[in-house]
């Protein structure tokens, strides 16, 4: 009888997994549940954490100070989200329709900003968005084209900038590969049925990249939502998101339950997210 | 509709970069012809094809759909439709809706387009599955609802690019029976592009042989099997046997005189045959009669070659020899097991083959 069980091929299974289970359990469910935990604890003095139960914590998330800035951050997010696909979508179509030998190159191209360190990349847009010796003012005024310099520096417009660079490419990417798998005879078959390029495009290429386009917005709103270099440097100390909040709970005002109540409200919501948007985007994908 | 011509090649070139796939190809092709173009993989066929589809535009050459020029038209303003060789369904829609993709884009009312869809499933012997998916059909089945989605359209000519390359052999045979019987009742031109000769003898009205590009015969398919203009039709199509030889006179009937000094009579001669030059004898296994060397038979009207017998294989209706004659040709013959059934001949019997040489054919190498 024990034989038996212990050659069942479920037992089989879940032996194999049981490495890649211990893994996940250690490095990824342990570090969540010293987050859920802490976010119920009174801070300490000096960091660390009391252990007296409390729902303090998430009673200040609800402070207006803390929900406004969630909900801008939420908006800063969306709208990186929907910029790089704006941009990313015929970027991947452009990488997905040149031949072989091209593809590959544009998609090096494009990995290639991921070589220097965010935070470097971030800095160089500083010097040129900043306000009077940034770049494009200096350059804009030099040339008499503006006599003020433009306020492209210290405010959402920035922070959504600089987001939407460094996220782009991972919004192209799984684009490229659903884009990629289309065969081109789906492409001739709808233009032999008396599509035009827009409705080829409308019926058979945009419903068929939809899951690279769920994987991509996922991929990029997830960190453009949690994102703190970007605002630091780019928000220039004036407009914040979230993250910043949070890291600062942690760094600077040695409130690790606070902070860790605010990481949970802004997890459950990404999750919430999540569900909706995928449950909208397979329902589109899917036949009547 | 002028003259009758559903579509009209001139002189048409399609070249990409050095390589020219269709070389001046000029093709009438009837109102309600079902039309084959044949060739080996490569040969230009499919670029014709795509060429009248709209999916690839001419380097030089017209081409006429309906006795309508159609210049650079792309493929959605063309009044005809494809079938292609991997079906090309869309795989996020319904069967329903890949069989009303083209009324919808025509913008056909709904109604009509419900019955008109219904009606091309029932044509292709499908009814009720257009709930599913593609990918929840068989090959088989995907291959009809190819057929539907572009019979439905009821375009002028139908385009089919190998449709039945990727069946099974049974389902392959079906299917061509299937697909003569449907164009022949819905009375459509059906262009079908093939590699396979019998495929195209089963079911053509006419045939065009490609290769390199260019036509090298067209017609119905009696004529291109008993009839092949040069070696490569003759090899390509059908089981063919060539002797080498030399031409020592212009007939008619041409002799030609083989390497072991024998010689043989032939009904025709390729164009450009003149006296001495190599060419190659052809013949149909079929055409060929085998006979006893001690049955005395005569037959003077008939070509005759000694030889022996070096395989003989039973294959249940009829007995395939295989013979070494003289000047050193091989040659099969194919005996029909009539009568009694007996294997008449055995291997290293010494055998006279023969033939009437109105059936042989003189090629240029």
């Amino acid at each position: 009888m024990q034989e038996r069980w212990r050659r069942s091929p479920s037992f089989r299974a879940w032996l194999l997994l049981s490495p890649a289970a211990a893994w996940l359990l250690v490095f990824f469910l342990a570090p969540l549940v010293v987050v859920l935990v802490y976010s119920f604890l009174e801070r300490g003095t000096y960091g660390g954490v009391i252990w007296n139960f409390t729902f303090g914590n998430f009673q200040r998330v609800v402070d207006s100070l803390y929900l406004n800035t969630l909900f801008r951050s939420t908006y800063i997010a969306v709208a990186t989200t929907v910029l790089s696909l704006l941009f990313g979508f015929p970027l991947a179509y452009f990488i997905a329709t040149r031949s072989r030998r091209h593809r590959n190159l544009l998609l090096l191209g494009l990995m290639i900003p991921f070589w220097t360190n965010f935070l470097i990349r971030t800095y160089a847009w500083l010097t040129i968005l900043r306000t009077n010796t940034g770049l494009v003012n200096v350059s804009l005024m030099s040339l008499g084209l503006i006599d003020e310099p433009l306020p492209l520096f210290g405010n959402d417009f920035a922070i959504i900038l600089g987001l939407v660079y460094g996220w782009m490419p991972v919004m192209v990417l799984p684009i490229y590969a659903a884009l990629e798998r289309i065969d081109r005879s789906l492409l001739e078959a709808a233009a032999d049925l008396y599509a035009s390029g827009f409705r080829v495009f409308t019926r058979v290429v945009w419903p068929l990249s939809i899951p690279g386009v769920v994987a991509g917005s996922m991929l990029v709103f997830i960190p453009a939502l949690g994102a703190f270099i970007t605002p630091a440097i780019l928000g220039g100390g004036k407009s914040l998101m979230i993250g910043n909040i949070i890291s600062n709970q942690f760094l600077a005002a040695h409130d690790w339950p606070f902070g860790s109540a605010l990481s949970t409200v802004m997890m459950v919501l990404m999750l919430l997210a999540t569900l909706i948007y995928f449950r909208t985007a397979i329902r589109t994908g899917t036949p009547r | 509709m002028s003259d009758g011509f559903a579509v009209e090649l001139q002189e048409v070139v399609k070249r990409f970069g050095d390589v020219t796939a269709v070389d001046h190809i000029s093709l009438q092709i009837r109102d309600g012809e079902f039309f084959s173009l044949l060739g080996p993989s490569g040969c230009g066929k499919t670029t014709t094809l795509r060429l009248i589809a709209g999916f690839e535009m001419p380097t030089s050459g017209q081409i006429l759909i309906g006795g309508e020029l159609q210049g650079y038209r792309p493929a959605f303003q063309r009044p005809v439709n494809t079938v292609f060789q991997h079906y090309a369904l869309f795989p996020h829609m319904s069967v329903y809706d890949n069989v009303a993709f083209g009324l919808e884009m025509r913008g056909v009312p709904d109604k009509e387009t419900k019955s008109r869809v219904h009606e091309a499933l029932e044509l292709v012997q499908l009814p009720g599955m257009v709930h599913r998916r593609p990918d929840q059909l068989s090959g088989g089945q995907q291959q009809r609802v190819a057929l539907a989605r572009a019979l439905v359209n009821q375009p002028k000519v139908l385009l089919l690019d190998e449709p039945l390359g990727a069946l099974d052999l049974k389902l392959r045979k079906a299917m061509q029976i299937e697909l003569k019987a449907l164009q022949h009742r819905v009375g459509i031109t059906f262009i079908y592009v093939t590699h396979d000769q019998e495929e195209a003898l089963t079911m053509s009205d006419r045939i065009a042989v490609i290769r390199r590009g260019r036509v090298l015969q067209m017609g119905a398919p009696e004529g291109i099997y008993e009839h092949p203009a040069n070696r490569f039709v003759a090899d390509f199509i059908g089981e063919t046997k060539f002797i080498p030889g030399r031409v020592a006179a212009l007939g008619p009937p041409v002799e030609v005189a083989l390497d072991g000094g024998a010689s043989v009579l032939c009904g025709w001669a390729e164009e450009g045959t003149t006296v001495g030059a190599e060419v190659t004898v052809s013949i149909r296994p079929e055409r060929i009669g085998l006979q006893g060397v001690d049955d005395g038979g005569t037959g003077a009207e008939l070509a005759r070659l000694a030889g022996t017998i070096t395989q003989a294989m039973y294959l249940g209706t009829d007995t395939r020899y295989v013979i070494e004659a003289a000047g050193g040709a091989t040659l099969a013959v194919r005996m029909q097991n009539v009568g009694d059934g007996v294997q008449r001949h055995a291997v290293g019997d010494a055998v006279a083959v023969m033939w009437d040489p109105q059936h042989a054919r003189v090629l240029i190498d």
